[in-house]
């Protein structure tokens, strides 16, 4: 199947944000998602944007039946590693169900990867749930390390009353 | 001892790297440190950093002793799209010898502060499980461990697999 993948534009914030719920949804975890169509038009398309966007797009002939042809994205930032340095963080990568299979997930990687790259970043990170066994299987078979089996690293957060806490003299 | 927090200078490069060392061989992975000092003053201080620092310095018992620095804390800015900005703390890391003092908690107490004041929602930061102390030391500030309670685990590509992905399959 033909598809292309570009860069991510503010118009296609819309399309992002369905795909962010579709996503949130096949995870399971639809009822945490509190960003909204603005906040990442100007969280993502500001003069400092906080993460950059890549679209998977169908030409019109294979479009949804609900007319959508941007069916894949991912959403990725640089980071910096105290170890190796300069970083690429994939956050998220999603390809709509009926489009599965076509290479247009690995397609939005290696374009990540490309970038990562280019900007001269030595690792690629990105977090996975443990029960999501397919697409455990698709980034293992790509060569990665699951960092939190083989080193025991977790991931943590502070938010809400405990960052306002912690913020507190 | 009297200590002070300051934002990073290009001249602190040494003394950040010296730290990360440090922390590297407390966790036992030396080896795995290939940052320079060149490439932390390109990307600490150029146009666009990758990363920010905060730096916690020592006065001299007299004053004409050289200032110390003595812990710093490694952060740059994230992106969660199902709840926004995080602050992401990289690295953080006290020297032994002024451990207890309450320099480790007034640097995340600074971070937490920077963290709201630029409209974070959370800050983020990764812990080894086998690192006892500092699990404990998070879980009693109100910390969430995610990898536990939602089931997140952290995957990572090194150079060479990257550039095998950034390589199309066929033209």
């Amino acid at each position: 199947m033909d598809f292309s993948i570009r860069a991510a534009n503010v118009e296609d914030c819309k399309d992002i944000a369905r795909m962010i719920m579709e996503l949130a949804e096949y995870e399971k975890m639809a009822d945490h998602v509190k960003v909204t169509q603005r906040d990442l038009e100007q969280d993502g398309f500001s003069k400092n944007p906080f993460f950059h966007g890549i679209i998977a797009e169908v030409p019109e002939q294979h479009k949804t039946k609900e007319g959508h042809t941007k069916i894949g994205y991912a959403l990725y930032f640089y980071s910096y590693s105290s170890f190796k340095g300069r970083a690429i963080y994939m956050e998220d990568l999603y390809v709509m169900p009926e489009f599965r299979g076509k290479g247009i997930g690995k397609a939005l990687m290696s374009k990540v990867a490309q970038l990562g790259l280019a900007a001269g970043c030595n690792q690629l990170s990105f977090t996975v749930l443990d029960r999501n066994k397919s697409s455990l299987e698709f980034y293992l078979s790509q060569g990665c390390f699951d960092i939190t089996a083989n080193m025991g690293y977790h991931c943590m957060r502070c938010e809400g009353e405990a960052l306002e806490h912690l913020a507190q003299p | 001892m009297d200590y002070k927090l300051r934002k990073a200078e290009p001249k602190d490069v040494s003394d950040i790297l010296r730290l990360v060392k440090e922390l590297a061989k407390y966790e036992e992975m030396e080896h795995q440190v290939t940052l320079t000092e060149k490439e932390l003053l390109e990307d600490g201080f150029g146009d666009t950093p990758f990363y920010h620092c905060v730096i916690a310095e020592t006065q001299g018992e007299s004053s004409r002793d050289d200032p110390r620095v003595v812990g710093f804390a490694m952060y740059y800015f994230t992106y969660d799209p199902w709840v926004g900005k995080q602050l992401y703390l990289e690295e953080f890391y006290v020297m032994d010898e002024c451990r207890g003092l309450g320099i480790g908690s007034e640097i995340l107490r600074h971070l937490s502060d920077l963290a709201m004041k630029t409209r974070c929602t959370g800050m983020m930061f990764v812990v080894a499980e086998n690192n006892e102390p500092s699990l404990q030391f998070y879980k009693r500030r109100g910390a969430e461990d995610l990898s536990q309670e939602e089931g997140w685990r952290l995957f990572r590509f090194d150079k060479d697999s990257l550039v095998k992905m950034a390589t199309p399959a066929e033209e």
